[in-house]
């Protein structure tokens, strides 16, 4: 024990490693503190919903009533769907910036709401987030080479190296140096971490599991510079060798993979769909009404008993072209999904055997904010969409009426009954 | 030949001796010539893409049977942000803007699919273009190359050797300078090259590619400037390296990133859930058309009948539900731009927040002044949903007064079988509809909001030349 503390000494003497390390434990903390701050401003905003969404749709059944026309009531009522961050989305803030976390869907055609996006400032989310994975995946490893880099090398340097491999415990001496960095290392990442993840109320077990990815990927670049470091070249080059790996591996491996998957895995656009789906939905203004309906019962027969169309606009034909509409390009989405899951599985093959992108897949897979997230809170809202339609659908297509406190009977989400 | 060339030279066989050096510099050009190819062929397959897309939404727009004007106000119209011929040197938010937009009466949408939300978690890692090339990689190579060329002739004594031979100073440090700013031309070289070759696409500016090709070259030359003054003030090359590599990181990878955290965190966006709540709130505020009662739709139906000097809407010589159309459509446009209007002003402020940054950061100012010449960053993407909206409004307004003209009121409110038919107008309408057209920034709008993000790099040079200047005089001093 009291030879750790020999070398606690030791290194509390060198100014780089000293530096280096709070200035990590800073970096991490401010990542950290940004991270928190983000999400707690996204719970806010949907703690916000309730209040707005009363005052909206109370407006809306005020007139309603009047008629108390379910039609108007399914076409007026925006219904308000949200992904709260799991606990452990401040660390990895991932697509929730880009991607919606707030959408307001009626009953109308699914496919022309589901992809709209909510605002954000472009030119902010280029540069990427500053949150704890991007300390952990781009700056950790340069300070791992900062404090591993002249490891032997500077002793040599400094011509103690034969000095020190001539002592008995030679071995045991570096393994002692390097194991004390690699802590001190790790803790200025994970102490911090831990602390916040506390704080946001993380699974332990989740949140053990990012202290071992933290060990991981910093062990890593500790072994990286160990190889670097067997070369006994000077320190010089083995810092100028280890910042070109981290240039390589970080920066240009993972921006060069992103055009060959794009290149590679062509998607359907997303835009094709929405074209296709607003052609099969206004179509229906065109052919014969019984064309529409005949089509929406063969897919939908439970409500094939209602009350054949009468010559006056009915709503119950123009929610069927809509979701005929949906059901027109339903492959197409499928297909359009496939393609994005498909490059998502690209990259996270390329995590096998590229650590940086590894630790990021992860670490977003673990805060739940990555694509597989996203594509989630879209069946989430798809379901709903589902509850939402057949809700309406009760009243038009059995011609009740909608009165004011219908409103309170619409589904809502986040509370699905049990089945 | 002067002492100052013969130190370049020499600085220069050096570098062409070390193995790493050259094969480093080889792969940078190589890194920026798969850099200009992929993105070159990207931007090319984006707006061949597009202008396939916008061409099949106006075929279909136009190929629309007889219709009523409103049903074509609800069929709306789709168009698609094209892309300048520079997006291929830097396409800045390209990806994380939707850039298909569908356009219909009553409602403003978002403009969808960007590629961001179609592409692996590896997007987020950067975007590999001649831009990012320039602006991250380059100068990290330029670090590599010229940490020790001061620092190491004063840690071999070689420096004293020097200036006891009558060389000056000054003689030194412009040999350093010149070596390592010929290897950064040969870094930024394949860069230029590319960009001399998109330049010859149709739609390119001059002005624009010209601050651009400046900004690049005064960027350049600062990281030059800066890896001689640290190893002229660095004891040891690696503690110069160091700290190169330690000014490198905060500059271009930390700061471009912690900038527009604190921006959005200074300057909060309204979101769009609450943006429609507000703004349908506003709208019942200024006429209901809902309510049988409303004051707003009372008075214009009073005025309408006024100026057409009858009692009865039924007696109007226009359809009176186009001219309501009209009106409802005005109201809400009003209300879309003033709400988009304070969305944008309020991301300009976070984004003038970043560019501030960019004194401390001149990786921010050059990819700001980068970004605006090529017209791919967030005013060049306003600029397209100005244009949209405004087409938007024209298109729908053009189809509400067409109902008033075209449909009788009569056949308008009529439900018998026969209705249906009466009311729709023909075809050859939607084709005499215009298109929308982009019109594009001209290179002097482009090139004078690349300025500021120039200035500031010209202003980092200056005071790096400065400083250098200052530390050449005490070059080589006791210590």
């Amino acid at each position: 024990m009291t030879l750790w503390l020999h070398e606690w000494r030791l290194l509390l003497r060198q100014r780089l490693p000293v530096f280096a390390l709070a200035l990590l434990a800073a970096l991490t903390v401010a990542a950290l503190a940004v991270g928190l701050a983000e999400v707690t401003r996204q719970r806010a905003a949907i703690a916000a919903i309730p209040a707005a969404q009363a005052e909206d749709i109370a407006a809306v059944a005020a007139f309603v009533d009047q008629k108390q026309d379910p039609g108007s009531a399914a076409y007026y009522s925006f219904h308000p769907t949200w992904d709260a961050p799991a606990p452990l989305a401040f660390a990895a803030l991932g697509m929730r910036d880009v991607s919606p976390h707030i959408l307001r869907v009626r009953a109308l055609g699914l496919e022309a709401q589901v992809w709209d996006g909510d605002t954000f400032n472009p030119e902010l989310a280029l540069p990427g987030r500053f949150d704890f994975a991007f300390v952990l995946v781009f700056l950790a490893p340069l300070f791992a080479i900062a404090l591993f880099h002249d490891l032997r090398s500077g002793e040599r340097e400094a011509g103690r190296e034969r000095m020190l491999d001539a002592l008995p415990v030679a071995r045991t001496l570096w393994r002692r140096r390097t194991g004390l960095r690699f802590v001190l290392l790790w803790a200025a990442l994970g102490l911090p971490f831990a602390v916040a993840a506390a704080i946001a109320g993380v699974a332990p077990a989740t949140a053990l599991a990012v202290l071992l990815l933290i060990a991981a990927y910093c062990l890593f670049w500790v072994g990286l510079a160990a190889l670097v470091g067997r070369l006994r070249w000077s320190s010089v080059a083995n810092a100028a060798t280890l910042a070109a790996a981290w240039l390589v591996l970080v920066l240009i491996v993972p921006t060069m993979a992103n055009v060959a998957i794009n290149a590679a895995l062509p998607v359907t656009q997303g835009a094709e769909i929405a074209m296709a789906q607003r052609e099969a939905v206004n179509r229906a203004w065109d052919v014969p009404r019984e064309d529409t309906m005949r089509r929406f019962y063969a897919h939908h027969p439970e409500w094939a008993d209602s009350a054949p169309l009468g010559p006056a606009f009915h709503y119950k034909w123009y929610l069927a072209f809509h979701q005929n509409g949906d059901d027109s390009v339903a492959p197409r989405v499928r297909a359009y999904r496939a393609g994005l899951e498909a490059r998502d599985r690209a990259g996270r093959a390329l995590g096998w055997v590229l650590p940086s992108v590894g630790v990021q897949g992860l670490l977003t897979r673990l805060a739940q904010t990555d694509l597989a997230a996203q594509l989630a809170y879209q069946d989430r809202i798809r379901a709903f969409h589902r509850r939402l339609r057949t809700f309406y659908y009760g009243y038009l297509f059995r011609d009740r009426p909608f009165a004011k406190a219908d409103f309170a009977r619409a589904p809502r989400f986040g509370n699905e009954p049990d089945s | 030949m002067s002492a100052a060339t013969l130190i370049a030279r020499d600085e220069l066989r050096l570098l062409r001796r070390n193995r790493v050096a050259v094969i480093a510099t080889v792969l940078l050009v190589l890194l920026t010539l798969v850099a200009v190819a992929t993105s070159w062929a990207h931007q090319r397959g984006i707006a061949d893409l597009r202008a396939r897309h916008q061409h099949a939404a106006e075929a279909a727009f136009k190929a629309q049977p007889d219709r009523h004007p409103h049903r074509v106000v609800h069929y709306g119209t789709f168009i698609f942000r094209p892309l300048g011929p520079l997006a291929a040197f830097d396409p800045g938010v390209d990806a994380f803007t939707g850039n298909s937009m569908f356009l219909e009466g009553h409602r403003q949408n978002s403009a969808n699919f960007g590629d961001v939300r179609q592409s692996s978690l590896l997007v987020r890692f950067g975007q590999l273009t001649p831009a990012f090339v320039l602006q991250i990689v380059a100068p990290l190579l330029l670090i590599f190359l010229g940490y020790g060329a001061l620092a190491r002739e004063r840690e071999r004594g070689t420096l004293r050797l020097l200036m006891l031979q009558g060389v000056s100073r000054g003689s030194v440090v412009r040999g350093k300078l010149l070596a390592l700013g010929i290897v950064a031309m040969i870094a930024g070289l394949p860069a230029m090259v590319g960009f001399v070759a998109m330049a010859g696409q149709p739609g390119a500016l001059a002005l624009p590619m010209l601050v651009t090709a400046l900004g690049y070259l005064a960027y350049l030359a600062l990281w030059v400037v800066v890896i001689l003054l640290v190893s002229a003030l660095v004891r040891r090359g690696r503690d110069a390296l160091l700290a190169l590599v330690a000014i490198w990181a905060v500059t271009a990878v930390l700061l471009p990133r912690v900038a527009p955290d604190i921006a959005g965190a200074a300057v909060p966006l309204r979101n769009r859930l609450q943006t429609d709540v507000a703004i349908a709130r506003d709208l019942r505020r200024m006429g209901d058309s809902h309510n049988p009662d409303d004051p707003h739709y009372a008075k214009f139906k009073a005025d309408v009948l006024a100026r057409y000097g009858v009692t009865r809407v039924e007696d109007l010589p226009v359809n009176f539900k186009g001219l309501q159309s009209v009106e409802s459509e005005r109201l809400s446009a009003a209300l879309f731009d003033r709400y988009s209007g304070e969305s944008h002003a309020a991301q300009d402020r976070q984004i003038a927040l970043v560019d501030a940054a960019g004194v401390l950061s001149p990786a921010i100012a050059i990819r700001a002044l980068s970004m605006a010449a090529a017209g791919t960053d967030f005013a060049g993407h306003r600029r397209f949903l100005d244009q949209a909206e405004r087409y938007r409004f024209a298109l729908v307004q053009r189809l509400n007064h067409m109902q008033a003209d075209a449909v009788s009121y009569a056949d308008d409110s009529a439900e018998d079988p026969g209705a249906d038919r009466r009311k729709r107008v023909s075809a050859a309408n939607w084709q005499a509809m215009p298109d929308f057209a982009f019109a594009a920034p001209s290179g002097a709008v482009l090139a004078r909001a690349a300025l500021p993000g120039f200035g500031i790099v010209l202003g980092w040079l200056a005071l790096a030349i400065l400083l250098l200047s200052l530390a050449t005089r005490r070059l080589g001093g006791n210590r």
